[in-house]
């Protein structure tokens, strides 16, 4: 096994259509599941494949990436040559931000050049799933492929949101389409395609190659997926990995989480009694940054007058109170305060949330710190809602960081 | 008129370089580091670089690293004693090598292809 593997995490993402979770944050910052950032299953996907080399490039609203990354991350031991180093854009190549996947690359090739690994691990930092590196690097190895692209079986019918590999009977890959309407089907099924996860194994050597030539290739956009890859397959030995799941369930786990309503879906699977995203698996821990918290505390059971402070099938993050209120099927990141009286249904909370005396949510996501006053009600009037938050297609409610509500 | 920045700390071969390259028809602008080859480059805007590696005040490899920042299809030959360098892919953003010579005729080849080619427009 060849060890000197280094990984390339692209956590620029700016997460548009996550707006506004992502007004203040890069999308890999996102909160998920109480006490997660989205960045954290990468990152606790590298440690648990013992690939502790990792670098992490952002550009976009990163103050609360690196808060993250200095607090939870910082476990590595530079005297082993482990680390994670955090690499903003640095304009070093160019004027330019990174103006697309490859581009990200090739501005850091001097990254490259110092530490002339011999594998190159690119991640991207907005993904949910679990993922043994090493399965797939022995993979890449075996095959001694130039460039392997891990790949999940998918429907047909959702071709449109990925890029869709062919490949031959070897797995080798002889085509690649980015969003097609009629998708090329795995060899043998006609219902099923491979679709590109953006986990790539490449040789230092041939990814230099390639992205310092499509760096000089006019109209490119620069990316893995659009230029790089495209213009690999048939020149190169590019091979597809079909993923193995650690998450072990029926169904292959993988999320990119690309909007409110499938940030509000997966969120919600976590609470379920038998979620699809196993977060308790002691084989494949999910690490974060968790402050020193008292636990969570529920207080009163006045059941005459319905003060009773209860939770049902939720998940509640430590220094938590819920005093009174009741909390049904959501998600309560750390520092919450329900107070008495109040209801909240089917929605998640996040850090230091604080819900009045009275007050009634349903079906919202509530951003760090906002206090909801006594009485007041979220998620019951969709015309009101409408117009002083962010409604969704799905109508879910959501408040951004910043909202003071009278 | 095709323009050509040739830089090198070696002067003599500076003005063989002026020499040759004006009989060939070749607009030449000479700089003796990276440092000068980056501000004539940005003022004189060339066609071509033909650039030294070792060179003091700043290499070739660092001048190639900027230029390509200001214009990703900016063609530069670098031209080298240590062809050694041409394993060391922060040079491989360059169109060609040539082994330094007195002799440019191979030199002189690499310029026009390089051209001809951007001409076309088509992948370097």
């Amino acid at each position: 096994m060849v060890d000197r593997i280094l990984a390339m995490v692209l956590a620029g993402g700016k997460g548009e259509r996550l707006y506004p979770l992502t007004q203040d944050r890069a999308k890999p910052a996102v909160p998920f599941g109480g006490i997660y950032r989205i960045i954290d299953f990468t990152l606790s996907n590298c440690l648990n494949s013992g690939i502790r080399r990792i670098n992490l490039l952002t550009q976009y609203k990163s103050l609360s990436l690196n808060r993250h990354i200095f607090q939870g991350w910082n476990i590595f031991n530079p005297q082993l040559d482990e680390f994670v180093n955090l690499i903003p854009a640095q304009q070093r190549v160019g004027e330019d931000w990174y103006l697309g996947t490859a581009d990200a690359i090739y501005q850091n090739i001097y990254v490259l050049q110092q530490d002339r690994p011999d594998l190159i691990l690119i991640l991207s930092g907005d993904h949910i799933y679990k993922m043994n590196y090493r399965e797939m690097i022995a993979y890449h190895l075996e095959k001694n492929a130039d460039l392997t692209v891990a790949v999940i079986e998918m429907d047909k019918g959702l071709s449109r949101q990925f890029g869709v590999l062919q490949v031959d009977e070897e797995f080798r890959i002889i085509g690649f389409e980015e969003k097609p309407g009629e998708p090329k089907t795995i060899p043998g099924y006609t219902d099923l395609i491979l679709a590109n996860m953006g986990v790539y194994i490449f040789n230092t050597e041939i990814l230099a190659r390639r992205v310092i030539e499509d760096a000089k290739e006019p109209g490119s956009q620069h990316d893995f997926g659009k230029n790089v890859i495209p213009a690999m397959v048939g020149q190169d030995r590019v091979f597809a990995y079909s993923f193995r799941d650690e998450n072990r369930k029926q169904a292959k786990y993988w999320r990119d989480i690309g909007t409110l309503d499938a940030y509000y879906e997966a969120s919600m699977d976590l609470v379920a009694v038998d979620p699809l995203f196993n977060l308790y698996d002691s084989n494949w821990p999910i690490r974060t940054y968790y402050p020193s918290l008292p636990p969570a505390k529920t207080v009163f059971e006045e059941y005459g007058s319905n003060r009773v402070g209860a939770s049902y099938s939720s998940i509640v993050s430590s220094g938590c109170i819920i005093s009174g209120g009741k909390v049904y099927r959501s998600i309560l990141s750390p520092n919450v305060r329900i107070h008495s009286y109040s209801e909240v249904r089917d929605s998640i909370l996040m850090e230091g949330v604080e819900v009045g005396r009275g007050a009634r949510i349903n079906r919202a996501i509530i951003d760090k710190r906002i206090r909801i006053p006594a009485g007041y009600q979220i998620g019951f009037n969709p015309e009101e809602d409408a117009k002083k938050f962010t409604v969704p297609p799905s109508g879910i409610v959501v408040l951004s960081k910043g909202t003071m509500l009278a | 008129m095709e323009k050509v920045l040739c830089i090198d700390d070696d002067l003599s071969l500076l003005r063989l370089y002026q020499e040759e390259l004006a009989e060939e028809g070749y607009k030449v602008v000479l700089a003796k580091d990276g440092k000068e080859g980056l501000a004539k480059f940005e003022k004189e805007k060339p066609h071509v670089v033909v650039m030294d590696i070792r060179m003091p005040v700043m290499d070739g490899i660092e001048a190639l690293t900027a230029m390509l920042g200001k214009d990703r299809q900016i063609p530069v030959i670098l031209n080298t004693a240590y062809p050694q360098y041409k394993e060391n892919f922060m040079t491989w953003g360059a169109e060609a090598y040539v082994v330094k010579s007195s002799d440019l005729t191979e030199l002189k080849q690499k310029i026009r292809e390089v051209l001809d080619k951007r001409k076309k427009g088509g992948r370097p």
